[in-house]
């Protein structure tokens, strides 16, 4: 990816000391995984890209929606310029427990959604009504209690919930877990049209192998700390990632 | 109607308490409450009512947020009001105190939000140390009650005595209608969840305490009109009032939820227990009593813990 079109950059990022630095790129349309075992970096890496983390050293810049390029150090500056972050933990960061779904839909868009500073219901109505058929949520009614959605629900909330904020980027720290396999088909369909017909990048860390052969163009392996392997799609296989995950070159 | 009551489950018990304590004091006292005396009785009412939706906004930020220097600061206003601008600089005219009041609150506020979600001292740590701050310039500025006011500002607590409260109604519904109000129960909620949502949680929070200040300013005014004159020992009760009225209103002290509805009828609740019991001469000592008793009942009765039991064992 050539850094003039990237959307996303990181540039000598050092996740802990004496880490290898990370640079990385992303731009329309593509979709990055992020791999590795558990505790190896790619948690801090994607908390870092959204600005959630500050990592030991480096930078990272993201091409915002006014067209200027911002340096991401403080999450809330870096949504309001169009970074999206679905958080891996669903009950404690991601859902708003005692709201309703359109509470918890409209949230984040709020700033974007109003006239005169008034917010705008109906507007934001009719987009939750809009997410609801592309996504296929299923719910009672915009009013019931987000806690009374399946799990594969509540991720369909959250990922409207930033969706109606026409992001220039998402990450998205294992958005499938805990969600059935039907809802997961759906889910990776809909990451592919974002993709392919918005031009969103998308960056997508994932404790499953399988669904970063399935959905991504290229991955990046993580091992203590530091980047230890990126793979193109051709040369991604459930072999070679795991070995990579695990510090050995695949044959 | 019902719609609107089925959302706000919370606000149950202070309704029912305020039917009943209305009817005792219209029984025991007609007069007071006929329509014409109304004015009076609701500027009678009006500090502690606007003393509670004050002390709301940071108790919905959640967190342990907590404004306890709303009484001190309406005790400041009164005699910066009488002392100062009335006295000292001859101001009379409510285009000029008004805002140099409303002023004072939000400046006020401000220094509670910069304190508590800034420097994130401790919000009760943060306002005790204001409140104090408060209390003693107060007593600085009229060691003991002095002075006199204009007709308007005596009419607050008569004829004109809804318009204070009715502007802050306005206000409030106001920002019901803006993000802000939203993301001020969500932050109140889970302010993890929010953060992650891309809410300023900081700056949400802060405008909880400036908002308090103003609120806080209002009251203050609607007080002096009340006493007509500087008191500095008056309104120092008022801060565990107002928190009582609040809690008794069904406002979650953890954050999240509540309304102005609940801050109104709590207040209005103790309010009309104190002139039921005022009306049978009841020694002050035992008044204390019974407050305290009111309100760890309501707030037994409103606790989570205790629904989930009883939900229990009906299910059982």
């Amino acid at each position: 990816m050539t850094e003039k079109r990237a959307i996303l950059t990181a540039r000598g990022v050092r996740l802990a000391p004496g880490a290898s630095p990370i640079d990385f790129a992303i731009g329309p349309g593509e979709i990055v995984g992020l791999a590795g075992l558990e505790g190896h970096g790619q948690d801090m890496f994607i908390q870092a890209l959204c600005g959630l983390h500050r990592p030991e050293a480096g930078e990272i810049r993201l091409q915002g929606k006014d067209g200027h390029v911002v340096q991401v150090t403080e999450f809330a500056k870096a949504a309001a310029q169009g970074l999206a972050y679905l958080p891996r933990d669903r009950r404690t960061t991601g859902v708003l427990g005692g709201l309703s779904v359109f509470d918890n839909f409209a949230i984040a868009a709020l700033p974007d959604h109003q006239r005169l500073g008034i917010v705008d219901r109906p507007r934001l109505k009719e987009k939750l009504a809009h997410f609801t058929r592309e996504l296929g949520m299923v719910y009672r009614s915009p009013s019931a209690s987000i806690g009374t959605l399946s799990g594969g629900n509540q991720q369909k909330v959250l990922l409207a919930r930033w969706l109606a904020r026409e992001p220039r980027v998402m990450l998205m720290n294992d958005p499938t877990r805990g969600v059935d396999l039907g809802t997961r088909m759906k889910l990776y369909e809909v990451f592919r049209r974002l993709a392919a017909d918005q031009g969103i990048p998308l960056v997508i860390l994932s404790s499953e192998i399988e669904e970063i052969l399935q959905l991504c163009h290229r991955v990046l392996v993580f091992r203590e700390a530091g980047l230890f392997a990126e793979l193109e799609r051709d040369a991604m296989t459930m072999d070679r990632v795991i070995a990579a995950m695990f510090g050995q070159e695949a044959a | 109607m019902s719609r609107w009551l089925a959302g706000r489950a919370y606000l149950r018990l202070a309704a029912a308490l305020f039917v009943v304590l209305l009817a005792v004091n219209i029984a025991l006292n007609p007069v007071r409450f006929a329509p014409a005396s109304l004015g009076v009785t609701i500027g009678l009412a009006s500090g502690l009512i606007l003393a509670a939706i004050a002390s709301m906004p940071p108790i919905l930020a959640g967190r342990g947020g907590i404004d306890i220097s709303v009484g001190p600061l309406m005790g400041l206003v009164n005699v910066v009001v009488v002392r100062w601008l009335v006295e000292g600089l001859g101001i009379e005219s409510p285009f000029l105190i008004v805002p140099l009041v409303l002023l004072l609150g939000l400046l006020s506020g401000a220094l509670n939000g910069l304190l508590a979600t800034v420097l994130r001292i401790q919000p009760i740590v943060a306002t005790l140390g204001t409140s104090l701050f408060y209390a003693g310039i107060t007593l600085t500025i009229v060691p003991s009650p002095a002075g006199t006011v204009p007709a308007w500002i005596k009419a607050l607590a008569g004829p004109t005595s809804i318009l204070p409260l009715a502007a802050v109604a306005l206000l409030w519904l106001l920002i019901k209608r803006l993000p802000f109000y939203e993301q001020l129960l969500c932050v109140g909620s889970d302010d993890r969840a929010a953060y992650t949502a891309g809410i300023p949680v900081t700056l949400v929070r802060f405008l909880a305490y400036v908002l308090a200040g103003l609120i806080a300013a209002v009251g203050g005014l609607c007080l002096t009109g009340l006493i007509g004159s500087a008191d500095p020992n008056i309104a120092g009760t008022y801060t565990l009032l107002a928190i009582s009225a609040v809690a008794l209103g069904g406002v979650s002290l953890a954050g999240g939820r509540g309304g102005l509805v609940a801050a109104v009828l709590g207040a209005a609740d103790i309010f009309l227990l104190q002139t039921a019991l005022t009306f049978f001469n009841v020694s002050t000592f035992v008044l204390q009593i019974v407050y305290g008793t009111v309100l760890t009942v309501a707030v037994v009765l409103n606790a989570d813990r205790l629904r989930q039991l009883l939900r229990r064992r009906r299910h059982a």
